[in-house]
């Protein structure tokens, strides 16, 4: 035990007016005494209860400080109003410092009884792993404990630890923060804990995996570039036992932009292009997801019954109608595909004048076909006509790696059709045990937009909904931000296990949410400096405040200068960009030759293939994609021959 | 039930009732009495006013005090005293009376406790009145007793008579503590000493040179005919000339008053406080004067901070007011 420790800064007092209760207790310190809100110490009872000395710890939640004046006006008095003839006074006043702490334990646990008078102590390394009941999982052979910070007083320097069994699962999970922009450092905050947890994940329990999305900016884009970080940061880094490196494995993945050609991220540029990935999607895993794209007035039930027909009996099956479309048969793959079988069934609706198909009324086909036909125009760049897909390795994700799909440009709808199609395909895998990983952790920033307490409901907001109460026991963790809790779906929030604040603005303070903070707490949120976190946590019984290292990442902006982003460029440098990392000798003379006599889709085609498959001949292979595709050479229509007229025009029987 | 509201002092007056109860049921406690007898027994000393010897020039006269307010004191003493009423044995009180004092140190603006304070309790009762047991009893009850059987030889006497009686003799010992710490302080220490009250009292504290008495009440003002009105017309920052305090029973010293706060529509006691300190060997009127006028800054110094809220501050001094509250926390 320190010096430190053993000294005395403090004593419980209690008056009958402010008495002491078993939660809350009052102590008095010296005018210099390194006790501030957030500061967590020891009281060293005098009796013996149950054949033990009392022991309670607490953390102070308010201060108070006063004179033994009754009025102000007496000390105006007193320096004959002229605040600088304080100084001249020959003796200062009696002033007290007055603290209110909350209990976070008490030794013996029962009975529990009001904290008694005693000696105040600043509690050590020993005494927060008790108070903050840490004890149980960082015992030898439990050791669950995953780093969030260092807890900082007077000569105290005690790193604190969450439960991995309890922000991750499967006892309580989910992990949200809170805090206004720039000043909150939550995507920072959100870096640092992965990097912690990839650390110290328990082995026993099994791999892990990130899946973030980037929602704006160059946030989460330079993932495995190296940052700045200070020998403050370092010191802190150590004492938590994390290695202050970017994340070794990061996977990155992007749509294009509408032209099928430029990734649409800020990652890319051509020196960070060896581990980005075109995010494409075709019809088929696009269908799945339409209620994301399509409002409430779009999909009536006739519209949700006519989009099922076609999932169910169209999409990826050998159609044929012989009493309207006779002679036609169709496998539709993409949404090329899906318009010509539309467009062909209206033609011939139309011809023989009926109002229905197969009882779809010719409305409701017709609609639907406008509002499928409209997903590829409005995601352009994500979802392609021609059925390609571009996914994340389901099936092979790897221990602590980083997934970060890039979805910061995309429009909001395909956003959401992003984030839904992802979460569930994780959430499919999990239940499945077949993703590659035992454990996922999804991080979502702008956790507002995506799941409001308010408005109507949408898809991904029920998505998130039950991500947040039942995906803990999948292993599909939810890691979320955003910068008014308040304006978060309760059930969401609710079922976080771990909750993190960092600078708060005072009108979101003021919410009804935060009213179980005291007013000194509730003013340090406000004022909080960067890298400072207030942590709630279901074995710690008050929140407690600590100080987390700058993630040893290049920040957003930093990597957006050093990396600037990729002009748009031709069709061919755009090949020789995307293809390169897979074979480093591909020049562009050679893309220009192989390329030049075919139409661009064709080539975006073979680029597509390419990219999906990996091979390892990538100039064999995409000559081979394009090279197998024939060119059409125009139909001239034969010329009509006049039948021989076989029998009598007004023969009955005739043809 | 009023025993969770009163101090820890209370309460052990309580605890000392039952006692008392236990070994003498017959005797009628006292357990309304909250009031401390300081506030119900007056003064009985009537005021007076005193010729003054006045030792700076021949006549009493007004003299501003020109220079630098100086903290130069290093401690100040001050005693309280608290007594009460535990019983009556057949209309005869039973006084408890507490008795502190302490000297209160200044270092770096802030005062701290020199050595151990004094804190005393004993009863005070006429024993002359009670019997043998009844006496034992007392003397049972394990505080020190105190027999203030006055020396009247009346078979019979008023109650409240004896209860002043006993009041008289909490006062003596208060005294008498406050006398003990500052002889301690002139034995050990030689920095000026801020004393609550006259030095006369004590023949080692009366001729220190380390020692400076502050009088804050005047029921015998030492001025009389124009002497007296020239000590009424002291102004702020101003002080009589310095006079000579003799009597019987006390060592001499030499004196003078000083005004602390301009009188203007107040009393003409308004911040009036009479300064007492050894007096000089041999009547010097050249040094006494210089010595009064720099001690008086050491004492205008301690004007500020105001004594507030205090109902006597405008004499009463900051260090002065910080004993009577330390004293008040640990009786």
């Amino acid at each position: 035990m320190t010096t430190a420790a053993l000294t005395p800064l403090g004593r419980v007092v209690a008056t009958e007016r402010r008495p002491n209760t078993p939660h809350e207790f009052h102590f008095w310190t010296s005018l210099d005494s390194p006790v501030g809100v957030g500061t967590i110490v020891r009281v060293e009872g005098k009796y013996t209860i149950n054949g033990q000395i009392t022991r309670v710890y607490g953390v102070v939640v308010e201060g108070f400080s006063y004179s033994d004046l009754q009025s102000p006006l007496h000390d105006v008095l007193g320096h004959d109003g002229s605040p600088a003839s304080a100084s001249l006074a020959s003796t200062e006043r009696a002033e007290i410092r007055l603290y209110t702490a909350a209990v976070l334990r008490q030794l013996p646990d029962e009975p529990l009884q009001p904290v008694p008078l005693g000696d105040v102590h600043l509690a050590d390394d020993a005494d927060i792993a008790v108070a903050l009941r840490m004890d149980g999982y960082l015992a030898d052979g439990a050791r669950t404990g995953i780093p969030i910070g260092v807890y900082h007083a007077g000569g105290t320097d005690a790193p604190i630890y969450l439960d991995a069994d309890f922000l991750i699962g499967p006892e309580a999970a989910h992990l949200n923060i809170t805090g206004v922009s720039g000043l909150a450092t939550k995507t920072s905050a959100i870096e640092w804990i992965l990097a912690s947890l990839f650390t110290h994940f328990p082995e026993q329990k099994g791999s892990i995996a990130a899946v973030c999305f980037n929602v704006k900016g160059p946030d989460l884009c330079f993932l495995d570039q190296p940052g700045e970080i200070d020998e403050r940061d370092r010191a802190l880094y150590e004492k938590c036992g994390v290695s202050p490196a970017p994340f070794g494995n990061v996977q990155y993945f992007a749509p294009y932009k509408s032209d099928g050609v430029s990734l649409n991220t800020l990652r890319s540029n051509e020196a960070l292009l060896d581990n980005v990935t075109a995010l494409t999607w075709g019809l088929r895993e696009v269908l799945q997801y339409a209620e994301v794209l399509l409002n409430k007035d779009d999909v009536d039930a006739k519209a949700d019954a006519l989009i099922d027909f076609i999932r169910e009996r169209i999409v990826d099956r050998d159609f044929h109608d012989e009493l309207v479309l006779p002679g036609k048969r169709y496998r539709v793959r993409s949404f090329a595909d899906l318009e010509q079988w539309f467009k062909d069934l209206l033609v011939a609706l139309e011809h023989r004048g009926n109002e229905s198909w197969r009882t779809h009324h010719i409305a409701t086909i017709r609609k639907v076909r406008n509002r499928l036909s409209n997903i590829s125009t409005r995601c352009a760049g994500l979802v392609t006509d021609d059925g390609n897909v571009g996914d994340l390795p389901f099936g092979s994700f790897q221990d602590r790696t980083v997934y970060v799909i890039d979805v910061a440009s995309l429009e909001e709808d395909a956003q959401d059709l992003v984030f839904a199609r992802v979460v569930t395909k994780l959430r499919e895998h999990l239940e499945k045990r077949d993703l590659g990983v035992k454990h996922v952790v999804v991080f979502v920033d702008e956790l507002n937009k995506y799941a409001p307490s308010d408005g109507q409901d949408t898809y991904v907001r029920k998505m998130l909904l039950d991500l947040a109460e039942r995906g803990r026991y999948l292993g599909l963790v939810l890691f979320s931000a955003q910068q008014f809790r308040s304006q978060v779906h309760r059930r969401v929030v609710g079922n976080s296990g771990t909750a993190l604040y960092g600078r708060m603005d005072a009108d979101e303070l003021a919410t009804p949410g935060y009213s179980v903070l005291s007013p000194a707490v509730k003013t340090k949120l406000a004022t909080l400096e960067k890298g400072q976190l207030m942590v709630r946590h279901p074995h710690f019984t008050q929140p407690i405040f600590v100080r987390f290292p700058r993630p040893a990442i290049m920040r957003g902006r930093d990597g957006a200068e050093r990396y600037p982003q990729a002009q748009d460029v031709t069709l061919e440098a755009a090949l020789l960009r995307s293809l390169r990392p897979l074979d480093p000798t591909l020049t562009l003379n050679w893309i220009q030759d192989v390329v030049v006599l075919h139409e661009e889709e064709d080539v975006i085609r073979a680029r597509n293939a390419t990219l999906r498959e990996r091979p390892s001949d990538v100039r064999r292979f995409f000559k081979a994609q394009l090279a197998s595709r024939v060119p059409t050479t125009p139909v001239t229509p034969r010329p009509m021959v006049t039948p021989i007229r076989s029998a009598p025009a007004d023969d009955p029987y005739g043809p | 039930m009023t025993v969770v509201l009163r101090a820890a002092t209370d309460q052990g007056l309580l605890a000392l009732q039952r006692q008392l109860r236990a070994l003498a049921p017959d005797i009628a406690l006292v357990t309304n009495g909250d009031q401390a007898l300081e506030r119900v027994t007056p003064d009985a000393r009537p005021p007076r006013l005193v010729g003054a010897d006045v030792m700076e020039g021949s006549v009493m006269r007004a003299r501003r005090v020109f220079g630098d307010h100086e903290a130069a004191f290093a401690a100040f003493l001050d005693g309280t005293q608290t007594s009460r009423v535990v019983a009556y044995v057949d209309g005869t009180p039973i006084v408890h009376g507490t008795v502190a004092a302490v000297v209160r140190m200044r270092r770096n603006r802030r005062l701290t406790t020199w050595h151990r304070p004094i804190v005393r309790r004993r009863l005070y009762a006429c024993l002359r009145a009670f019997t043998p047991e009844q006496v034992r009893a007392l003397h049972a009850l394990g505080l020190e007793v105190v027999d203030t059987t006055p020396a009247s030889q009346e078979p019979a006497l008023h109650p409240f008579i004896l209860r002043d009686e006993a009041v008289h003799r909490v006062q003596e010992d208060r005294e008498e503590a406050e006398r003990e710490l500052a002889e301690r302080w002139c034995h050990h220490e030689r920095e000026p000493l801020f004393i609550d009250g006259g030095i006369s009292g004590s023949d080692k504290v009366a001729v220190s040179a380390c020692t400076v008495g502050v009088v804050k009440s005047h029921r015998t003002l030492y001025a009389e005919g124009d002497a007296l009105q020239t000590i009424f017309g002291l102004r702020s920052g101003e002080r009589s000339s310095v006079f000579r305090v003799t009597s019987p029973k006390r060592i001499p010293v030499a004196s003078w008053y000083l005004r602390l706060r301009d009188p203007l529509g107040y009393d003409p006691m308004w911040g009036l406080v009479r300064v007492e300190i050894a007096c000089p060997a041999h009547i010097d009127a050249d040094s006494v004067g210089p010595t009064a006028d720099r001690v008086s800054l050491w004492i205008l110094a301690e004007a500020t901070p105001l004594a507030l809220p205090d109902g006597r501050w405008d004499k009463m001094v900051y260090g002065i007011r910080d004993c009577e509250e330390f004293l008040h926390a640990v009786t």
